[in-house]
């Protein structure tokens, strides 16, 4: 039985750990645009090294988990709901480990103009993938919590949204500077940037009907 | 001869075996909390267990309803109850073993001429209603505890789950001590008045002429949980209603109570020293109450989830088993009688001793072929721990094989 035991601690202890991973992720995430933006490399170069670090960490800890849920029995009920929803929320930090490397690969020419913008554009896609951590954590504590917690996210998933639009709508109209290639460049990024908050929605989704279920 | 004899109430006690365990671990194995190997192994035990340290109580009351006191007529009875009961297993509905027993000795009773104590009946009658219903109230009842308990304890889900895998393991091991309990008497209860013998002394403790023959009828038991079932499990663990988790827990101990009270001597000797009336011993329909159970939480959760279709087949299999039970044990009696020869019972004349009219089975062979038995189950018990302790070792060992591969490859 003290196996069975040690082997309930480590999963809780891996389920944590992959909610940090995500968690310092974002944080990670809203840095390395921050130092892209004042052409710090070097500071965004070291980022991209941890935000690798980071998801391999995640896929890993990911395997683990369904692994070990598979192989002792654990949540024979919850075990399917439980692995999509880690899946849902790697996904997260994929999109922000391929957003970097967007960065680093195509350079994007990003208008001095529009930095305050694109920075509170990732700093509101970063904020609905923030909020959805606690609900997952609750998932597992106080079910009857996660509904009220998962409120933040589509609050923050739709101002990003509106912000993305606001964004390409300036780029589109206001700025007849530069030529559309750039445009359209930039556009993409910001499409990259606005994926965070669509998945983070998503994995909210899920989670909203796993907490049902868990209730009744 | 006395051994085969002995064979249809072996095939009754495989029938509750195969039918019965299902409503003890149905619902964990069906909710995948516990693997069924498991769920066999501690069931095969607990209920040996508790036919020959509890059984005798319900068996009384059997006894009461009508003593069949000829070997060839106990015989026939559990051959009747046993193939109305494989025959309504054999089309997946959960049939009450006690019932058919039931049904059998009144077939009986109608042949030889003795009248059915009312009294008894009523009583049997009456408890295979409370018992559904008292296994509804306790089950609704500890499901509110475990769901407030889970609730404000804030217990993580993966912790909780555990708890509930060791307290399904635990309540399991109650329930198929409570079942062997309280429904031994419908395997070896006809057998009880033909049977008369000598006591085994295995020194540690010994075995009364009783107890040896709960004892057969508990191997029988186990030998029907470990072969057939497992189909019954998988009926049982998610047709009625969908079960959570805490639900299949709630269910297995609620059952168990219920199964516990309606056979514990000293339980009713306790309530009558506090001047309350003595339960009634009787052996109840496990599959009635789990019903009652499921029906309980189900109400509770809101009615809709519930699968009346499957109540009404099971509605229609209480009904069924007695009387199509009582119709085969009255035409067997009158083929053993008329046909073979075989002596089936005696109208019992009041005054005359019941001792003088039993053709029944006396002196220690059968004592002895007991020890032998018990001595054989002891070596294959240790045997099937000792290749299961193996076989899980070698699996543990191919796993973390598999396990360091995968990993080196990622890397």
């Amino acid at each position: 039985m003290s196996v069975f035991k040690r082997t309930t601690k480590e999963l809780i202890l891996k389920i944590s750990d992959f909610f940090d991973n995500i968690e310092i992720g974002l944080l990670v995430f809203r840095e390395a645009v921050k130092s892209y933006l004042e052409e710090d490399m070097e500071s965004f170069k070291r980022h991209l090294e941890k935000i690798e670090t980071l998801e391999n960490n995640a896929d890993r800890l990911q395997r683990e988990i369904e692994n070990d849920m598979i192989t002792h029995s654990i949540l024979p009920q919850h075990r399917e709901d439980v692995s999509l929803l880690l899946n849902e929320m790697d996904e997260i930090i994929d999109t922000i480990k391929e957003s970097i490397r967007e960065f680093i690969v195509e350079m994007p020419d990003i208008p001095a103009s529009i930095n305050k913008e694109i920075l509170s554009l990732v700093n509101t896609s970063a904020c609905a993938g923030d909020e959805l951590i606690p609900a997952a954590r609750a998932y597992f504590t106080a079910p009857h919590t996660v509904r009220e917690k998962l409120l933040k996210v589509y609050y923050f998933e739709t101002e990003t949204d509106k912000l993305s639009f606001d964004i390409r709508k300036h780029i589109f109209q206001d700025m007849k500077d530069i030529d559309l290639a750039r445009k359209a460049h930039l556009r993409y990024i910001i499409n990259h940037i606005e994926r965070i908050s669509d998945f983070a929605q998503e994995a909210a989704d899920m989670l909203s009907r796993m907490a049902i279920k868990i209730i009744i | 001869m006395i051994l085969f004899f002995l064979t249809s109430g072996l095939f009754l006690g495989w029938s509750l075996g195969a039918n019965d365990a299902s409503n003890i671990f149905g619902s964990a194995v069906g909710s995948k909390m516990i693997t069924f190997r498991r769920a066999a192994i501690i069931a095969s035990i607990a209920v040996i267990l508790g036919a020959v340290i509890q059984g005798a109580g319900t068996s009384d009351t059997l006894g009461n309803l009508g003593s069949v006191n000829a070997i060839g007529g106990s015989f026939t009875l559990a051959l009747a109850a046993a193939v109305t009961v494989y025959s309504m297993t054999k089309f997946s509905l959960p049939v009450s073993t006690t019932q058919a027993i039931v049904g059998a000795i009144i077939g009986w009773n109608l042949f030889t001429g003795n009248a059915t104590d009312t009294g008894t009946l009523s009583k049997i009658i009456v408890t295979w209603v409370s018992g559904p219903v008292l296994g509804a109230l306790f089950a609704v009842l500890l499901y509110m505890l475990i769901t407030k308990f889970k609730k404000r304890a804030r217990i993580h889900l993966i912790t909780f789950e555990s708890y509930l895998k060791i307290g399904l393991i635990i309540v399991g091991a109650f329930g198929a001590y409570s079942l062997g309990a309280n429904n031994i008497a419908n395997v070896m209860g006809v057998f009880v008045p033909a049977f008369n013998l000598q006591e085994l002394n295995l020194g540690l403790f010994s075995l009364s002429s009783n107890q040896q023959l709960f004892l057969i009828g508990g191997i029988a038991i186990s030998v029907g949980i470990i072969t057939y079932s497992k189909r019954v499990m998988d009926t049982i663990g998610g047709n009625i209603v969908e079960l959570t988790s805490e639900a299949a827990l709630v269910v297995v101990l609620a059952q168990s109570l219920v199964l516990f009270i309606f056979s514990s001597t000293a339980l009713s000797n306790l309530m009558v020293r506090i001047g309350l009336p003595p339960i009634p011993l009787v052996p109840v329909s496990s599959s009635q109450v789990i019903v009652g159970c499921v029906i309980g939480i189900g109400l509770y959760r809101g009615a809709r989830n519930i699968n009346y279709k499957i109540l009404g087949e099971i509605g229609i299999g209480w009904i069924a088993t007695p009387v199509v039970s009582g119709i085969t044990a009255f035409l067997s009696l009158f083929f053993m009688k008329n046909i073979f020869n075989i002596e089936v019972g005696h109208k019992i004349i009041e005054g005359v001793p019941e001792s003088a009219l039993m053709t029944g089975v006396t002196g220690n062979d059968m004592s002895e072929i007991v020890k032998y038995l018990l001595f054989g189950i002891l070596i294959a018990g240790i045997i099937l721990i000792i290749y299961y302790y193996l076989l899980e070792r070698k699996k543990t060992r191919e796993l973390k094989l598999s396990e360091e591969k995968f990993w080196k490859y990622l890397k």
